[in-house]
């Protein structure tokens, strides 16, 4: 039995490399087959913004990687209500709102969290 | 008890130092490191080309230490080290720099290894930021 | 289940603490290690914020002597093998890098 890995990303998209080396973690657990979830958090959950241009700053699109989330077989990927909410973001598509309590239970489901 | 530890800062970081101390009291307490899987600036942490004051902790060389002591896996993510500039003799050679600073007991690798490391540990732990 | 938290960024400047204490399940446990240990600065809104808390606070023992700060009796104070052994005994170990 795999141990299972959760990612919590709380970095912003356009900050620097963190919030893709991130995902890179993930996806790389995903190309393993290994049961790997996904939490948007704080700044994280602009990751989850709709139109977003990385063109404007030269950078490669990070939300084409994460629509490769479930080919990766990445299928529990959450958002943070609170953090959608304090920054006036609406309930996203890709990934599933989640309250403070259903984290903390969550946080306790899986083996291993790794908070970037 | 198997720790798998992950470190995400430079040496001249303090977050650096406190992996290795917390390395250090798990090997001291008869514990096992299976991995130290170094990630994103962590990288730096490994570089030799660091040159530290002569009054001051030199964390590089004691990771470089540590590592020999207790021949520890010491793994470095290529991703991450190749676009920081952290580069052993192979990776100078492929991309062709001038530079190299990485070298044993230090083995570049991929991602793979931070989850083969997770699976084989108890615990993960992680080190970064201040 | 008991989740070990870490933090090492200051309170002051930022969000985690806050963050972390939202996600605190009944069974877990911080530890400040680095800056994060000025929210043990006495009367500070983080002071505060831990005091109120349910939350087990560790505090590394260096972090706080270094920044001259003094432990109020809710905050224990662990040295690394004090560590090593608080990652043992919780089940897993969320480092806030």
């Amino acid at each position: 039995m795999s141990r299972s890995l959760l990612v919590i990303s709380r970095q912003a998209p356009w900050s620097g490399p963190s919030a893709r080396e991130a995902l890179d973690v993930v996806l790389a657990g995903g190309a393993f087959d290994l049961p790997i979830g996904l939490l948007f958090l704080d700044d994280g959950v602009f990751q989850l913004a709709p139109a977003q241009n990385a063109k404007a700053v030269q950078q490669k699109d990070v939300t084409a990687n994460l629509q490769a989330l479930s080919l990766f077989g990445i299928d529990e990927v959450f958002a943070c209500s609170h953090s959608l909410a304090e920054r006036g973001l609406s309930a996203p598509d890709s990934a599933q709102p989640l309250s403070s309590e259903q984290i903390s239970q969550m946080i306790d489901r899986y083996d291993q969290v790794m908070t970037l | 008890m198997k720790f798998a530890i992950a470190l995400f800062s430079a040496a001249h970081a303090p977050s650096s130092r406190r992996a290795l101390l917390f390395a250090q009291a798990a090997l001291a307490g008869g514990h096992e490191i299976v991995r130290l899987f170094f990630y994103q600036d962590g990288v730096y942490s490994a570089a030799n080309s660091v040159v530290t004051p002569q009054d001051e902790q030199d964390i590089a060389q004691q990771w470089r230490a540590l590592v020999s002591e207790h021949q520890l896996d010491g793994v470095v993510c290529i991703a991450a080290a190749l676009r920081r500039g952290v580069l052993n003799a192979e990776e100078a050679a492929r991309y062709q720099r001038n530079a190299v600073n990485l070298d044993a007991p230090w083995a570049l690798s991929g991602l793979g290894q931070l989850h083969d490391a997770i699976q084989d540990a108890d615990r993960l732990i992680c080190f970064g930021g201040p | 289940m008991s989740t070990l938290h870490v933090l090492s960024h200051s309170p002051f400047s930022d969000s985690r603490l806050d963050s972390c204490l939202r996600l605190c399940g009944a069974q877990d446990a911080i530890l400040l290690c680095g800056d994060a240990t000025y929210a043990l600065q006495a009367g500070s809104a983080p002071f505060k914020a831990l005091e109120v808390s349910a939350v087990v606070i560790f505090v590394l023992a260096e972090d706080a002597q270094a920044r001259g700060l003094s432990l109020p009796e809710w905050a224990k104070s662990v040295d690394y093998p004090g560590f090593v052994q608080l990652s043992i005994d919780h089940d897993k170990v969320n480092s806030w890098l």
